[in-house]
């Protein structure tokens, strides 16, 4: 968060540290812009308000993990707050999104003591906080499924990128609530909300009171321990970090362009150009890149023309043409606005799409269009009158163009022969001047 | 253009003044200038320890960034100078390494916290001394050492390999007996460096000096200045009328609230930058491994710190306790803006404002064994305000007390710092600066 040392594909503890992440005196943080940016992404994706500035606090605190025995947390300014992220059409409110760095890790050896591998430490981590809205241990795990996929989707992070989710679980059934801390893993958090539920449950039963208390969930017995006791009572004594300053993210926000999600898109796409449920999940399903591709093609003709390239000719030659499908997106539009504007035909388009995405049929192309030239001028070798006609009035191109129409039987468009035919005829009359 | 630089007498001056916790053992060196750090500032090659026992055995893997930028420059590092543990003190007398004694008066202190870093400017031949000050550690110690001391806007030098005493405080700056090394060193220590994040705002320094044509005095600045030192300030005030500078007497109400402001803003750091200070990964770490870790970091804690580092620590964790943060620490941070705007009223009219730098000269350390804590916080009354504020400001020789130096200090606007250094020259021509008997 405030070095630059790897966060990930440490060989052996302790060697991706720098004396920023280890706290050693005489270093000091410099924030990371692209944690920010990110976290910022997130909060944005979440519908968040941010706020024109943020800065960082310092929560004090003494554990063998935390390097400096203070974390650089965000306490009064965090950079996303209020949102809101919908499961299906429920609403499910964001009470807030911060950033701090991650501590080390603690690794209790066998003789009562414990080692710790620093390497973790000073890794950015992003805190989403969401009001009590979820009715459920299976909400609970389907909401935590659903934001994780959107996120990754969202923040560009690989399928299989390195990333680490732990989960404050805090469930009430009525009166007290109790936080179960860092929970891995979806089925976990299911897990030790339904047996917290019914733990809950079962003293209420009995008559007792529900304690408010951190526990700790041991994925052994899949139960859930208190940890230490009062935590919320803890102190942590915040203040500003000075080193950092005040950061202006408003505008950095705004710049932010998300990605949208492929569902998100697709319903959109429904909406938006009437394209029905099955072709809008095709395309989004086929490749987010063809769906961008689609909405730049409605640009340069309409929703139909799109469709029916986007879903024939384009979609089928797609898989080997993505990779190189950002270079050369542009060639593809100006085929396809092209035809909107009836300079090529449908088969012209159809040649041109497929010498263009598959590299085959190029030679056929260029033979083509030697091809009609050659037409043209068989035909004036056989008419020479024609060059004549032609300079006192230029109409008389159009026997020539009617003729090699006829002969192509549409193989070429209509506006390339006549291309063609004048810039041949140009050619022989200056020729003829001279 | 380096040239051979002896080193002979170090020892012997050391022995006899205390102004290294670490020195080298070179006797001469080939070197474009000698230098010193005060020992919060990192060096590969020196323990830095901060005058902390805590830190008993931390030698840092990186220099210093002032400590680097001098090395470029072709300084030879001459040794680590001693100072009040993490800063806290006026005195240098809560150094764990010996009390640097001053140069005119062996009995009397250097003041502090960057006493040793004094000393060294007063009794070292061509020497310049790297210092650091959070609420007044430079201006202090040159004026009871009777030498220069410049203490640049907060974030004009980097702050990278700085042992924390209160981040928003810290500002590294130059002792020297010559006024002509803060104006030659100053522009090299300073500009950005993207380790230290605050250093990146800060204009560029000018090159061609203005010149300070105005100062105002705040009338409640000399309340409580003993009447020696209001002797010397008075003249010095004569002088500078003579050398056709504006003398005016201004108020400047909000000056009695920066000691508190100050003393809670700066402990209140200090006690989260010294929690990391517990036995684990560097310095002391000589404790019962068999305890519960919060157990151990109590007895190292216990055992290493000093008793004003304690002090700091309690009062600074009170002020920011839930509860307590608004009625302290949050309010000081308020007070801070109310002394910066009262600042920035007076340089609309004045180039700078003009105080004595200590109320009194240097004290004797049997009457120092005999001050409060809170009568030794109160002796910065003069030098916290430009601290707390930011501003830059130098200490100079402006007069004598029973052979003791006077110090008065200039403080001007935020990056203004080319007024001072034109200002200090101009004074060194002036003014008939004495230099302590140094016998060898």
């Amino acid at each position: 968060m405030f070095c630059s040392c790897p966060t990930t594909g440490a060989d052996a503890p302790n060697t991706h540290v720098c004396p920023t992440c280890l706290g050693m005196p005489g270093s000091r943080p410099s924030l990371n812009g692209k944690a920010l940016e990110l976290g910022l992404t997130i909060a944005k994706m979440l519908k968040c308000e941010i706020p024109k500035t943020t800065w960082f606090s310092r929560k004090t605190y003494f554990y063998p993990d935390l390097c400096k025995h203070f974390q650089i947390t965000q306490y009064d300014t965090p950079i996303g707050e209020k949102g809101v992220y919908h499961l299906g059409k429920k609403p499910i409110r964001i009470t807030r999104v911060h950033l701090e760095e991650d501590p080390g890790k603690i690794k209790r050896v066998g003789d009562g003591s414990s080692l710790v591998d620093y390497n973790r430490s000073g890794v950015p981590l992003v805190e989403i906080v969401t009001e009590p809205d979820i009715s459920s241990p299976a909400e609970a795990r389907q909401f935590l499924s659903e934001l994780l996929t959107e996120i990754r989707y969202t923040i560009d992070l690989p399928e299989d990128g390195e990333r680490s989710v732990r989960c404050d679980c805090n469930i009430s059934v009525g009166t007290e609530r109790c936080e179960v801390k860092n929970v891995t893993g979806l089925k976990n958090v299911e897990r030790c909300l339904t047996f917290e539920a019914v733990r809950q449950t079962k003293l209420l039963k009995a008559g007792r009171t529900i304690e408010r208390e951190t526990r700790h969930f041991d994925e052994e017995r899949k139960v859930t321990m208190p940890a230490r006791k009062k935590e919320y009572e803890a102190d942590y004594g915040y203040i500003g970090e000075p080193d950092l300053g005040i950061f202006h993210i408003a505008r950095i926000a705004e710049n932010i362009k998300l990605r949208e999600s492929p569902l998100n898109m697709a319903s959109r796409f429904q909406s938006e150009y009437g394209l029905d449920e099955r072709t809008a999940k095709q395309i989004v399903t086929t490749s987010m890149k063809l769906a961008e591709l689609f909405e730049e093609l409605i640009k340069v003709s309409d929703v139909q023309t799109a469709k029916t390239w986007i879903t024939g000719g384009i979609s089928a030659y797609w898989k080997g043409f993505e990779p190189s499908a950002e270079e050369k997106k542009k060639d593809l539009i100006s085929i396809i606005s092209d035809f909107h504007t009836e300079r090529i035909t449908d088969t012209e388009c159809n040649i041109r799409i497929r010498s263009l995405m598959t590299g085959e049929g190029q030679k056929e192309m260029t033979d083509s269009t030697a091809d009609l030239d050659r037409l043209i001028d068989a035909f004036i070798d056989e008419n020479p009158s024609v060059v004549a006609d032609y300079r006192k009035n230029d109409r008389a191109a159009n026997r020539i163009i009617g003729s090699v129409m006829k002969q192509t039987g549409g193989r070429y468009s209509s506006a390339d022969i006549v291309d063609a035919t004048r810039r041949l005829m140009d050619a022989r009359s200056q020729r003829s001047d001279a | 253009m380096t040239s051979e630089i002896s080193l002979k007498d170090l020892k012997e001056l050391n022995s006899r003044y205390n102004i290294f916790t670490s020195m080298t053992a070179e006797e001469s060196v080939d070197a474009e200038f000698v230098f010193s750090a005060k020992d919060n500032l990192t060096s590969k090659d020196f323990e830095t320890r901060a005058g902390s026992r805590i830190l008993e055995g931390y030698t840092p893997g990186f220099d210093a960034t002032p400590i680097r930028r001098m090395r470029d420059a072709g300084g030879f590092l001459a040794g680590k100078t001693n100072m009040d543990e993490f800063g806290f003190g006026t005195f240098s007398a809560n150094s764990a390494y010996g009390i640097p004694r001053n140069p005119f008066d062996t009995n009397r202190s250097c003041g502090g916290s960057s006493g040793g870093a004094a000393c060294a400017a007063a009794v070292l031949e061509n020497h310049v001394a790297l210092g650091v000050s959070t609420g007044g550690s430079i201006s202090c110690p040159a004026s009871f050492c009777g030498v220069f001391g410049i203490t640049p806007t907060y974030g004009r030098v980097s702050r990278y390999g700085l042992i924390d005493y209160g981040n928003s405080l810290d500002k590294v700056g130059i002792l020297s007996a010559k006024a002509a090394d803060l104006t030659k060193y100053l522009p090299i220590i300073s500009g950005k460096d993207h380790r230290d994040p605050t250093s990146c705002v800060q204009p560029d320094m000018r090159r061609s000096l203005r010149r300070i044509r105005s100062v105002a005095v705040p009338k409640e600045a000399i309340d409580g200045i003993s009447e020696d030192v209001m002797k010397s300030f008075e003249s010095a005030l004569e002088l500078l009328r003579s050398m056709s500078i504006d003398v005016e007497y201004v108020g400047m109400p909000s000056l009695k609230y920066s000691i508190p402001a100050y003393y809670v803003i700066a402990t209140s750091e200090a006690s989260t930058n010294l929690a990391r200070y517990c036995g684990m990964r560097y310095g002391q770490q000589e404790g019962d491994l068999t305890l519960k870790f919060d157990d151990y970091f109590s007895s190292i804690r216990s055992k290493y710190f000093g008793d004003e580092a304690k002090r700091r620590i309690l009062l600074g964790t009170f002020t920011r306790m839930v509860g307590y943060a608004d009625r302290y620490y949050n309010k000081a941070l308020q007070v801070r803006q109310v002394i910066i705007a009262e600042y920035k009223g007076i340089f609309k009219t004045h180039d700078a404002v003009l105080t004595p730098t200590m109320p009194f000269v240097s004290p004797r350390f049997d009457d120092i064994s005999k001050m409060s804590a809170l009568q030794s916080y109160k002796a910065d009354f003069l030098t916290v305000p430009p601290n707390i504020s930011g501003t830059p400001h130098l200490s100079v020789p402006c007069g004598y007390s029973e052979g003791m130096p006077v110090g008065m200090q200039f403080i001007t606007d935020h990056w203004n710092e080319d007024l001072l250094l034109s200002m200090a020259t101009e004074w060194e021509n002036a003014f008939d600066i004495r230099h302590p008997e140094v016998k060898l």
